[in-house]
């Protein structure tokens, strides 16, 4: 090889061109390499912005827009005359918008000279800070009262990323005497997302009915979210909104109550500060025109979440404001049961309504008395009176003659012992005790005492306060088997036929009327209900919370206001009126409120009147009447 | 000036040289910085201060650079070919000891009074040293296992230094470079066939031992990209939402919705071509491309004019270095290469890129000022 010689010399000039023809070939090659990468470029891009143009577009429009919910309107809560009973009224707030503050902390306590900012609630917004990008509105307090709001207003430019704001609150006027009846909103649950796919429910501050009829109507009351295109960016940052399309929400339906927001204010006045419940039920149709549970509560303070005060203030009171007593309070109807009785005695035949019964003050049976509420006894009476002075030994006399199948029975007929679909939930059925009953509940044979007591609406016997409104509404109506309805527009109730023979109904009306409208009955006051002659009937009840030893009895039973609240007896009233024509039923128990001739009867008599009075009986309604 | 006798540039006056200077090479640079200053300044949504100004104040200085290293004689660049390659080389081992790590990855020199990057210096420095290797090197060396072995030390030894920092974009982008040079200096195609065959065994290799973890990943995910939706194939669905959404004509300077809405991340810097994509559409994407294709052509044809191994070599070797990150980011933001964090040369929002490419082309404006002068031969 000549490459040793080579070693030793530069190129020769042939190699050089050689070298240099290379090069440009290879420059050439190179290059037109470079040009074909280039096209593959072209090609691609070709791809992209020609071919595939249309399809992302359409992802970069993805991109862009989001579609935010807006909140629809609830629906209002009104009741018959379209008195609003719930409300949307401008909740005032302000939020913070971190990325706007340039020191927090400061801003947060300038706030805090203005509204109150608890350490719990101020734990809450750095929490909220750090969860979430700057830019997210952080709530900093909801429900801040007008005056706060404005000064609040006039101090925006020292607050930089403070931004008040207007939002929708629900709101209940009545001071809560339908808190109860309307229940409260609140934020969905896990359980309400999983069971309702709707995504307003997914909303932070969306609230949807939790109980009462806010619940029981939800569909009706939330309405349609509308919907707002936006665009957005990487981040989820509102770019800026689009005007069109814009959904307008749909607001939700308002809801009309059978109630009378009047007549239920004139009775939870007639309560004071007294426990109980009361109903008013319309004869004819069932409708109710008072459903109040007293205490009650504000449902306001459910809206954006009870404090642990107010839910320890509510939870300590021992006359349970929370609880619902009017449809879920279970409460012996004592002497307010001697109608079922009456009737079932009168339907069997067994008994002959003229039929004496000498009443000594208390009845032996075994080795067990059992006792008149009369101590020296009625003396001679027959079944009209037995009702009309309320003798508890002639009830058992008859019960152990009828026995407590039949009593049942009627109780049953007559509305007890079963719950009513009034929307909301909540409901106690109560019990009407049989033998079949007491051997599944309590595993024991069913014994005569029992039946004696049951035949006063004692022992076992329980009922709330809307099943005896029903009772009484079903005396008063004769015809059919009313029940009660809460929400106008679910529809026309057909009832079944009540199948009690009129001239027994009429019996005990006739009884119940002595019991209001004679001297001697338990309930009697001259000119009961004030309306230029509209009778009433009614009957009385005092249902016992304690039990009355023997030693007790011999001493001489101590009266109620003797001893304390909760050992004092319930006070219970049912009535109906017109007596002639009835009009409405009522039902009022007034938790140890004593003797039902008393607190109960006096409440339901004045409510009867009111009532009878706003239907257009008897004089003007004292408010009309004030005005003209 | 085609078809004239050559002409001794060597000793010509400032102005001369002004006047000999080949100006359209910077003018078509001017106007792609330009094209580079408008893409930020939307890519920063109409902020001046938030990069476009910094581009056009870099691209004036890193302009003046340009002419200053343009103006001074080929032989001085000559003469530091090596000098230049191992003090980057030091540099580069300067690196490894005392770099600042910067995103988990030690790739700067803190100086004091500035930050360099030697990997940059080295993409200049290689190109300078190769030219000067082969422009000794005897011809019948070049395929010789001697001339190969001395061409792949000097390509090897950087690019295990700047893999070792890491930075994979670079380390390809050097040892391209280097192969590219070493392919025009004439190597024989069965080297060339066999280096090839070399390659088909050891890439595997080095796939699995060579790479870290995270240029595994981006490797991984380029080639199955639903491996990682929302990470780095986030990245490039992204980008050609960008890209496609623009279609023919473009959304309309500073009217990308992409771009506003931040879809696509650091579309100031490697992904600013989106902005071009998006906003001028298919005619925008293919006049910047016609744009770069006018400057590696023009580069071509000075080339040609040069006399001396030593200036065409250095001029196609820096061509294809600029040519390579061209390719190597295009591809990357039309989804055809894996994202390696390969800037777009002038239009790029990153000041030592800046100042790279434009001394480059200082040198290759050197090289054809200067192109008839005769260099000497070290006997190799």
């Amino acid at each position: 090889m000549a490459r040793k010689s080579k070693l030793a010399h530069k190129d020769s000039a042939a190699e050089q061109a050689e070298s240099e023809a290379v090069l440009t070939r290879r420059t050439l090659f190179l290059g037109a390499g470079g040009l074909a990468m280039f096209g593959v470029l072209g090609a691609r891009l070709y791809d992209l912005q020609v071919r595939k143009a249309e399809n992302y577009i359409a992802l970069s429009e993805n991109n862009r827009f989001n579609y935010n919910i807006i909140l629809p309107s609830r629906g209002r809560i009104l009741d018959r005359y379209s008195e609003p009973l719930a409300v949307n009224e401008p909740n005032y707030r302000v939020v913070l918008i971190p990325e706007r503050s340039h020191d927090i902390d400061n801003v947060l306590k300038h706030v805090g000279e203005v509204i109150e900012l608890d350490p719990k609630n101020l734990k809450r917004i750095h929490q909220d800070i750090k969860n979430n990008p700057r830019f997210v509105p952080i709530t900093i307090q909801d429900n801040i009262d007008w005056k706060a709001f404005a000064a609040l207003n006039m101090r925006m430019h020292d607050l930089p990323g403070i931004v008040p704001e207007v939002a929708e609150g629900r709101a209940y006027p009545n001071e809560g005497i339908f808190a109860h009846t309307l229940g409260y909103i609140g934020r969905a649950g896990e359980k309400d997302v999983a069971d309702d796919k709707d995504p307003l429910l997914r909303q932070p501050t969306f609230r949807i009915g939790k109980t009462g009829v806010e619940a029981a109507v939800e569909k009706q009351l939330r309405g349609a979210s509308g919907k707002l295109k936006v665009e957005v960016n990487a981040v989820g940052r509102i770019v800026r909104e689009w005007p069109d399309p814009k959904e307008a929400a749909t607001p939700g339906d308002d809801v009309y109550l059978t109630l009378d927001a009047q007549l239920q204010k004139f009775s939870a006045d007639q309560f004071q500060d007294d426990s109980g419940g009361i109903s008013v039920i319309d004869c004819m149709t069932g409708e109710l025109r008072t459903l109040l549970s007293m205490p009650s509560f504000d449902g306001n303070l459910f809206v954006n979440g009870l404090t642990q005060a107010d839910m320890d203030r509510m939870n300590s009171d021992p006359k349970r404001p929370q609880f619902n007593k009017v449809i879920g309070g279970g409460y012996p109807p004592a002497s307010t049961f001697k109608m079922a009785v009456m009737l079932a005695a009168l339907e069997s035949g067994l008994i002959n309504p003229n039929k004496p019964v000498f009443c000594v003050g208390k009845m032996r049976l075994g080795n067990r008395n059992f006792h008149c509420w009369k101590r020296q006894g009625h003396g001679a009476m027959n079944m009209r009176d037995g009702l009309k002075h309320s003798c508890d030994s002639y009830f058992y006399e008859i019960s152990q003659i009828i026995g407590i199948d039949r009593i049942a029975d009627m109780a049953r007929r007559l509305g007890l012992g079963q719950t009513y679909d009034i929307g909301i939930s909540g409901s106690n059925s109560g019990i009407v005790p049989d033998g079949a009953w007491k051997q599944a509940r309590l595993g024991s044979g069913w014994r005569m005492g029992d039946t004696l007591n049951a035949s006063i609406g004692q022992g076992f016997v329980l009922a709330t306060p809307l099943q005896l409104s029903v009772m009484a509404a079903r005396l008063a109506n004769a015809q059919l088997a009313l029940e009660p309805s809460l929400i106008i527009g679910q529809g026309i109730p057909s009832f079944g036929a009540l199948d009690i023979d009129p001239a027994n109904l009429a019996f005990v009306r006739e009884a119940m009327h002595a019991v209001c409208e004679e001297p001697g009955g338990t309930a009697y006051r001259y000119d009961s209900l004030k309306l230029g002659g509209i009778e009433m009937a009614g009957k009385t009840g005092t249902g016992q919370v304690r039990g009355i030893s023997a030693s007790e009895r011999a001493s001489g039973v101590r009266k109620n206001n003797v001893v304390p609240w909760e050992l004092r007896d319930h006070s219970i009233f049912v009535g109906f009126a017109p007596y002639e024509k009835p009009r409405f039923a009522v039902a009022t128990i007034v938790e140890h409120g004593g003797s039902g001739a008393g607190r109960a009867a006096d409440i339901t008599r004045n409510v009867l009147s009111e009532a009878l009075r706003r239907d257009g009986m008897g004089p003007k309604p004292q408010k009309e009447a004030a005005a003209l | 000036m085609v078809g004239l006798l050559p002409i001794d540039t060597t000793n010509l006056s400032l102005r001369a040289k002004l006047y000999e200077l080949n100006w359209l090479l910077p003018v078509l640079i001017a106007i792609i910085g330009a094209v580079g200053v408008a893409m930020i300044f939307a890519a920063t949504d109409g902020v001046w201060t938030q990069g476009a100004a910094q581009h056009a104040i870099r691209i004036g200085l890193a302009g003046v650079l340009l002419l200053v290293i343009a103006l001074i004689d080929i032989k001085v660049w000559y003469t530091l070919s090596y000098p230049a390659y191992f003090g980057a080389l030091i540099l580069l081992i300067g690196v490894e000891f005392m770099g600042v790590s910067v995103n988990g990855s030690q790739r700067w020199l803190d100086l004091g009074i500035m930050r360099i990057q030697p990997s940059e210096i080295m993409k200049l420095a290689i190109v300078m040293a190769l030219a000067r290797y082969y422009h000794d090197l005897s011809r019948w060396r070049v395929s010789h296992i001697s001339g190969l072995t001395g061409a792949l030390l000097l390509i090897a030894v950087p690019m295990v230094l700047i893999l070792h920092q890491p930075d994979l974009g670079t380390t390809l982008l050097l040892g391209a470079t280097g192969v590219a040079i070493v392919f025009l200096a004439g190597v024989s195609w069965r080297v060339i066939g066999f280096a090839s065959l070399i390659m088909a065994v050891g890439l595997p290799i080095f796939f699995r031992f060579g790479l870290k973890e995270y240029q595994r990943d981006r490797i991984w995910t380029f080639l199955d990209p639903s491996r990682d939706p929302s990470g780095a194939s986030y990245h490039i669905t992204q980008s050609k939402i960008a890209l496609g959404s623009g279609g023919i004509s473009g959304k309309g300077f500073m009217h990308g919705t992409q771009r506003q809405g931040d879809y696509v991340p650091e579309n100031r810097t490697d992904f600013v071509f989106t902005v071009i994509g998006e906003e001028f559409g298919l005619i925008g994407s293919l006049m910047t491309i016609a744009l770069y294709i006018a400057v590696i052509g023009l580069c071509i044809y000075l080339a040609m004019k040069c006399k001396s191994s030593f200036a065409k070599l250095l001029i196609l070797g820096l061509t294809t270095t600029f040519t390579l990150y061209i390719f190597i980011n295009l591809g990357m933001v039309m989804g055809l290469l894996p994202v390696v964090g390969v800037p777009l040369p002038l239009i790029s929002y990153g000041g030592t890129v800046v100042m790279a490419v434009m001394a480059g082309f200082g040198l290759i404006l050197s090289a054809h000022l200067h192109r008839n002068s005769e260099l000497p031969r070290s006997r190799l």
